[in-house]
């Protein structure tokens, strides 16, 4: 009789959990629209409806945040809008002002332009600037507002004034004022934009800003790989008199030893006498360059 | 076929959250009860009665032996039909009237809704509960509440019942009721087992008794038996008695104590060293006259505490023991 | 089935009785009936609230209904002692608790029938006050049967949570099995976010840990589709065929672990 119980006990709780996992293939009541994981919209009715449960709603939120970032970038839907992303750590961090990780999150992923992101450089800066109520690391908010003006905006006199003001809060690195100064000076050229992403991939903790800081870093080599490849398809093509039809002329003309492969191990393309990257590198879309520096 | 039969049943518990002991509830009990009779189950507090009862309605499950009722072992669902059982201290539903209460004990039996109000009817007035019958059970007073438990033991006239302390809170009109009840049971050819400790109810109503002290059966048997042997005394009743035949009869040490009835009219205590054909034939030879000569037999209170006082003391040790023997 | 059916009617009838249960659904009925007049505040959008509030209430008043009924349910009649006349009778332990759910059940029912009625009433009665223009701007009517899929699936999920009261009713006291019971509720809750706990963690075993958790606690959420009623929105049949079947593999799990745990106690 005992083992005749287990035996029902044991097929039925299979039964629960092969259910639940079909529940979580079909996705649920409302999988991914807003109506549903938003049903209070407002943060401050939020907060007043959690009552002293505020931290753990923001980790929950937190928790939708990233997952519906992840989501989006892996789905295969090319209208993909990460309409959530801002709402939902909209919510996290005024539920949980200090949770220092979402801003940055938000700084990084708020702006990165479509398909990578929703491209609301706005949003990140409003998100930003409530973080700067925050009791330390202050400087670091800053910063990051001032690259989202930086590199998003390209709005360098902006930019160059969040870092000088970064740098007079508490803690603040002393990279801060010269990389201010490099700024204004020569904002958006690969100089100052390089020194930026090093301090930040340098000072960075959290694993995912450092690599952002140096797909950046990648970025900005490969611009400068490009630079002299096209030198040396050119050099080619004065001495040749035609373009050069794929790398092998340049190898065989003596001007390369080998194929050549961007940062991020993809090959560079040469088709028509242009130089660019190959479509299906994790590179692209490099990011423009300001029209007064090119 | 016996109406109740136990062998060896046995109840250990566990007592002590951090390092649990045995406790021995109940220690090999083997007894049978004959069909129609009335047997009383005695013991002082905490003896194992309703250890016993509970085993035996299968509240709780045996540690070791067996037990059948009406030839079918305990757990039968089919045999539940012809039993009944009265709980001790009862409680039952608030906000059930009685006749609700025992109506739903009877529909557990799967009685017509005629047959099942009529049932109930009936039952409310033997057990003498009248217009309160529609009042709800959390107005009841206790004797009342016994009295509904009382009903619904013997909602399906069943043919064994098993009362817990039957009489616990009556008043004597309401005792000698439930005595009158016992009786008629067994007149109808039920068999009735019910456990006690007063003794008086068990001498007045019982064929058979057993008496448990502290988990074990120290002595079971017809209470005629049980007690035959212990007379204590004698009383001798005799008339005519003068007061000098009186004082000579006290001066050898034939009369314990005399108690004057009326006009030389006494009634002698004789202590049971005494032959009482010689002290009568010597209070005759003076003038007296015999009214009545009657044993004074051991009360079942006096055997029951001197079987008490032998009984083993320590639970735990004896387990042990046992234990080490195996 | 008979001695199952005798113990659910009587649960049913003591529950009828109990004045805390009356209380509870009057208060819920009042609750919706005054939703009107919250509606009298904020312009036009009267219906979506009444709508709101109404299913809120059904589930919440449903939910404590089941919890405080529910722990009781074995408690009480153990620790009271009235379960030793009843088991003396001809009934079956696990026929028992399955009268007893089936009384519970029975109680949720007409609870949440009655508060679906005083709903549907207001809602009506609102319907009249509007011009067919302004009714054609709303999702769905005012009175709409449609939120009755809503209704059905907050039923099962009152059934699930009951399903739970009774469990641990069978063997712990009720202040812990009430603890137990809502704290799963509101686990229940949150079974998404556990199963993408693994999204924010470092370490990939409290992942696993928590995905694995995920699929064997209850999830509650999927019971909830109120949002898809008031707005109108479609719910595949099949995934309502799925939640039920969920729902009720969840309460024969339940059921069939109480009784296993009931079969064999001692009544001490």
């Amino acid at each position: 009789m005992r083992w005749r119980i287990a035996i029902v006990l044991v097929c039925l709780m299979a039964a629960v959990v092969g259910l639940q996992a079909v529940q979580v293939r079909q996705g649920g009541p409302l999988a991914g629209s807003i109506e549903n994981v938003l049903y209070v919209r407002s943060p401050e009715a939020m907060k007043r409806l959690a009552l002293s449960y505020d931290l753990v709603l923001a980790d929950i939120y937190w928790i939708r945040a990233v997952q519906h970032f992840g989501g989006a970038r892996r789905s295969a839907d090319p209208n993909r809008r990460y309409e959530l992303l801002y709402p939902l750590l909209d919510l996290t961090t005024s539920l949980d002002p200090y949770f220092r990780v979402a801003y940055l999150f938000g700084a990084v992923f708020l702006s990165e332009p479509p398909p990578g992101g929703p491209g609301r450089a706005d949003q990140a800066i409003a998100l930003l600037e409530r973080a700067l109520d925050a009791p330390s690391r202050q400087w670091e908010f800053a910063q990051a507002i001032g690259f989202v003006h930086y590199w998003w905006r390209q709005d360098y006199e902006q930019a160059a004034a969040w870092f000088q003001r970064a740098a007079k809060y508490p803690g603040a690195p002393e990279w801060l004022v010269p990389l201010a100064a490099t700024t204004l000076a020569q904002g958006g050229s690969r100089e100052s934009s390089r020194l930026l992403w090093q301090e930040i991939a340098r000072t960075a903790d959290e694993g995912w800003y450092r690599s952002s800081a140096l797909h950046r870093l990648r970025q900005l080599d490969a611009m400068d790989e490009l630079d002299r490849l096209r030198a040396v398809v050119e050099a080619y093509r004065q001495r040749v008199g035609s373009a050069p039809a794929g790398w092998a002329d340049l190898q065989r003309a003596g001007y390369l030893r080998g194929t050549p492969v961007d940062p991020a191990g993809a090959p560079y393309r040469l088709a028509g006498g242009a130089v660019s990257l190959d479509p299906a590198s994790p590179l692209n879309p490099l990011p423009t360059e300001p029209a007064r520096l090119r | 076929m016996d109406a109740i039969r136990t062998e060896a049943l046995t109840k250990h518990y566990r007592v002590g959250f951090w390092r649990p002991r045995p406790y021995v509830a109940l220690d090999a009990l083997t007894l049978d009860v004959r069909r129609g009779e009335v047997f009383g189950f005695l013991g002082p507090n905490g003896a194992g009665k309703t250890t016993t009862l509970k085993l035996l309605m299968q509240l709780i499950y045996p540690t070791a032996g067996r037990a059948d009722i009406l030839g079918r072992p305990v757990g039968d669902v089919d045999v539940r039909r012809r039993i009944g059982y009265l709980p001790e201290n009862p409680y039952f539903y608030d906000y059930l009237t009685a006749e609700e209460l025992l109506e739903y004990f009877a529909s557990l039996f799967g009685y017509a809704a005629a047959e099942r109000r009529r049932r109930v009817a009936t039952l409310l007035d033997e057990v003498g509960i009248g217009s309160e019958r529609r009042l709800q059970l959390r107005k009841f007073s206790k004797g009342m509440l016994q009295r509904v438990g009382i009903a619904q033991a013997i909602v399906n006239d069943p043919e064994v019942v098993f009362f817990d302390e039957p009489m616990s809170g009556l008043d004597p009109l309401g005792r000698r009721e439930i005595r009158q009840l016992i009786l008629r049971l067994r007149d109808r050819g039920c068999t009735v087992f019910f456990c006690s400790h007063v003794l008086s109810d068990a001498e007045t109503l019982c064929s058979r008794v057993a008496i448990l002290a502290r988990g074990r059966l120290v002595a079971s048997g017809h209470l005629s038996n049980l007690l035959a042997f212990q007379v204590k005394g004698w009383e001798l009743v005799m008339t005519g008695l003068t007061g000098e035949a009186l004082d000579y009869a006290t001066r050898v040490g034939h009369v314990a104590r005399a108690t004057a009835c009326g006009v030389d009219h006494y009634a002698l205590d004789l202590p049971v060293a005494a032959a009482p054909d010689r002290v009568l034939s010597e209070l005759t030879a003076r003038g007296a006259r015999l009214v009545s000569l009657t044993p004074v037999r051991e009360t079942l209170e006096d055997y029951f505490v001197r079987q008490i006082a032998d009984a083993p003391r320590d639970r735990e040790l004896e387990v042990s023991h046992t234990d080490a023997g195996r | 089935m008979r001695v199952v059916s005798s113990v659910a009617l009587h649960v049913f009838k003591e529950s009828v009785r109990d004045r805390v249960l009356f209380g509870l659904v009057g208060f819920a009925a009042l609750l919706i009936g005054a939703s009107y007049l919250i509606g009298q505040l904020t312009a036009g959008q009267d219906v979506k609230i009444i709508k709101d509030l109404g299913l809120a209430a059904i589930a919440t008043f449903g939910l404590f209904i089941a919890v405080f009924i529910g722990i009781g349910l074995v408690w009480k009649e153990v620790e009271r002692r009235s379960i030793y006349a009843l088991l003396s009778k001809p009934v079956r332990r696990h026929e028992f608790i399955l009268g007893k759910y089936l009384g519970l059940a029975l109680t949720l029912l007409v609870n949440v029938a009655i508060m679906t009625v005083a709903l549907y009433l207001v809602l009506a009665y609102l319907n009249t006050h509007f011009t067919d223009n302004a009714r054609a701007v709303w999702p769905a009517p005012a009175a709409d049967p449609g939120m009755l899929r809503a209704i059905g699936l907050i039923l099962l999920e009152l059934l699930v949570v009951t399903a739970f009261a009774l469990f641990f009713s069978t063997f712990s006291s009720p202040f812990l099995s009430a603890a137990l019971t809502f704290g799963l509720w509101i686990i229940g809750q949150f079974n998404a976010d556990l199963r993408n706990f693994e999204a924010v963690v470092e370490s990939p075993a409290a992942g696993y840990l928590a995905r694995g958790l995920s699929y064997v606690l209850p999830n509650f959420a999927v019971f909830d589709i109120k949002t898809q009623v008031v707005y109108a929105l479609p719910v595949p049949f099949s995934q309502l065929m799925t939640t039920t079947a969920y729902g009720l593999a969840y309460i024969a799990l339940l059921l069939t672990g109480a009784i296993a745990i009931f079969a064999r106690r001692d009544f001490k």
